[in-house]
């Protein structure tokens, strides 16, 4: 804005000092960030006793008896890791295919109704999807584990609340990937093709290799709201506490029931836990973590993005 | 080899566009074609009978409404002041860098978080109980970077000559954004809120605990222990009591005006919403 103009405004303001508006402003500014980081003290101040009773093994503990005061959240560590990792598998190539689909491939035509559309896919409240897990998706899953000759206790599984949070993350992937993509310089592109590059090959060679930082800053985003969706992975994934595979790479725990930290602190041990200190605390520290894992993961992916513009 | 790699990168792209769009569609119709049958204007204006089996849904759009009222009364505020602070008043780069990360990070933490956060600060500091109240300043929160960076897309768009102008009539810096600059920009302020509360109407995680309960609670009437009925945390529940057939139909029901609502809201915001994303962006 017009910063030399104001450089000699020496007139008396009128009444409220220089702008009541301009001290509403800053201040209500403040405030939110008050919030945010009040957010990552007060977490942290309500799960200080846990930390104290557990040490090192609130993280890397392997069972969660809160009747016995035994506080470890590796499972959900890593049922957390397992759902949100399925995710990006499944949506980041479809997602960044589609992504090229759209940025690179279709007329200008077509490439609008499909944006509107998954714009609008994109707002589907997670309790509506959470719903079609129950009701449809968890079915599928038990019927086709059956078929391939497992033998699940139910559709209620890793895999399942993997496979729905897939779908939730697709439209975040494809909108960020497209923007990433459309932010190549079409130069780039008329360079390869005079060089004789077929339209595939200079996607391949420049487009995406162009857009890479971009990319990678879609995918973590995902990955942040993967991490971070509670609903619909609290009603598809089983709430089975205490789920460690016996080695890292063993299948068998994708289609048994898990627990991830979302899902604990969806559940209903979050109301009996509000009257005892240090369950309370135990609840609370996996928001903590929660909160900065997905802190530390949206970092990431902003500076990403900033390398991306500056380039 | 040069014809085949072609066809292979573009074949690849196109089958997963059309895996997108058609799982996409797919959920959209699955939900309208269970739901649908179920939306009744019996549905909409009587009250929950028999745990969810019979009646409808009246309360829960009024529980709703009070959410999304309050979330936009409490958003307002604080997204002018960011978009302002951001467009007009900070300068220097790393002042405006810092709100742009501040909003980014608010914009990433999770909706249950914010639930967490509402139980520690107003169920057990406050000792307010449940309240509409909290919901609604949960709610308001979560999306102030949504309206923020949406308005400030519009400040960003109002001609220099303007603020040019008024300061050549000799306005001050205040005066300039009371006459100008907001004024200009209420369009984007109200675009902004649409696709916040877009974002809001569905949220369940951050007033399951603090906000709503599953069926009782009518209009409230003060803000201590008075919770309200709300469309999201419905289906929650119903969904997890889904084997009785009669509950089923309702909670498609549900789902089906849900996506209405959600689908309302976004379609008014759509032309924004295509440049601004729900990620907000480094300028």
């Amino acid at each position: 804005m017009s910063n030399v103009l104001f450089q000699n405004d020496t007139r008396q303001p009128r009444r409220f000092g220089w702008g009541l508006t301009r001290a509403m402003s800053l201040s209500l500014t403040a405030f939110a960030a008050v919030v945010l980081v009040g957010m990552l003290v007060l977490f942290a101040m309500e799960s200080a006793p846990v930390l104290k009773h557990e040490g090192v093994n609130y993280v890397v503990g392997k069972t969660w008896f809160f009747r016995s005061e035994t506080f470890g959240v590796l499972p959900m560590i890593y049922g957390t890791a397992v759902v949100a990792g399925i995710a990006l598998l499944l949506a980041a190539p479809i997602g960044i295919g589609a992504a090229v689909f759209t940025a690179e491939i279709v007329p200008p035509r077509v490439r609008m109704p499909v944006k509107l559309a998954i714009e609008l896919l994109a707002g589907i409240p997670s309790v509506v999807y959470g719903l079609l897990g129950i009701l449809l998706l968890r079915n599928y899953v038990y019927d086709g584990l059956r078929a391939a000759g497992f033998d699940p206790l139910s559709g209620d599984t890793l895999l399942t609340a993997g496979l729905l949070l897939a779908v939730m993350i697709l439209p975040t992937i494809m909108t960020l990937s497209d923007d990433a993509l459309r932010s190549v310089p079409s130069m780039s592109r008329h360079a390869a093709r005079g060089l004789g590059l077929t339209h595939g090959q200079a996607i391949l060679a420049v487009s995406l290799p162009q857009a890479r930082k971009g990319l990678i800053a879609a995918i973590l985003l995902a990955f942040g709201r993967a991490l971070g969706e509670a609903i619909a992975v609290f009603l598809v994934v089983g709430r089975q506490d205490n789920q460690l595979p016996g080695s890292l790479f063993s299948l068998e725990p994708l289609i048994s029931s898990g627990q991830t930290l979302t899902s604990k602190l969806g559940g209903a041990e979050v109301n009996i836990a509000y009257g005892d200190p240090l369950h309370w605390a135990a609840v609370v520290g996996l928001g903590l973590l929660l909160l900065i894992a997905v802190t530390v993961v949206t970092l990431v992916a902003a500076w990403l993005q900033r390398e991306a513009a500056h380039a | 080899m040069r014809r085949w790699s072609n066809l292979i990168v573009g074949g690849a792209a196109t089958a997963c566009g059309l895996i997108a769009c058609t799982v996409l569609l797919w959920i959209v119709f699955a939900i309208l074609f269970r739901g649908l049958p179920a939306v009744r204007w019996q549905f909409l204006t009587e009250q929950i009978r028999l745990v969810g089996a019979e009646g409808g849904i009246f309360y829960n759009l009024v529980g709703t409404g009070i959410l999304m009222a309050t979330a936009a009364v409490i958003t307002t505020p604080l997204s002018v002041a960011i978009a302002l602070a951001q467009g007009f008043y900070l300068r220097g780069n790393a002042a405006q860098r810092a709100v742009t990360l501040l909003l980014y990070l608010l914009n990433g933490v999770p909706s249950i978080l914010f639930g967490i956060l509402g139980l520690i600060v107003f169920v057990k500091y406050f000792d307010w109980g449940k309240s509409w109240l909290t919901g609604g300043i949960l709610l308001g929160l979560m999306i102030t970077p949504t309206v923020s960076v949406a308005l400030l897309e519009r400040i960003r768009m109002i001609p220099e000559r303007y603020i040019e102008a008024a300061a050549g009539l000799g306005l001050t810096r205040s005066q300039i954004v009371r006459s100008v600059i907001l004024p200009q920009s209420i369009g984007g302020l109200v675009t902004g809120l649409l696709l916040g509360l877009a974002r809001a109407v569905g949220e369940t995680a951050p007033i399951m605990f603090t906000a709503t309960i599953f069926a009782g609670a009518t209009f409230p009437t003060g803000i201590i222990e008075s919770p309200v009925l709300a469309l999201p945390y419905h289906i929650f529940q119903l969904a997890q009591d889904s084997f009785n057939p009669d509950v089923a139909v309702k909670v498609w029901g549900t789902a089906t005006v849900l996506l209405g609502l959600v689908f309302l809201l976004s379609l008014v915001s759509l032309p924004i919403r295509l440049k601004v994303h729900e990620e907000a962006r480094h300028a």
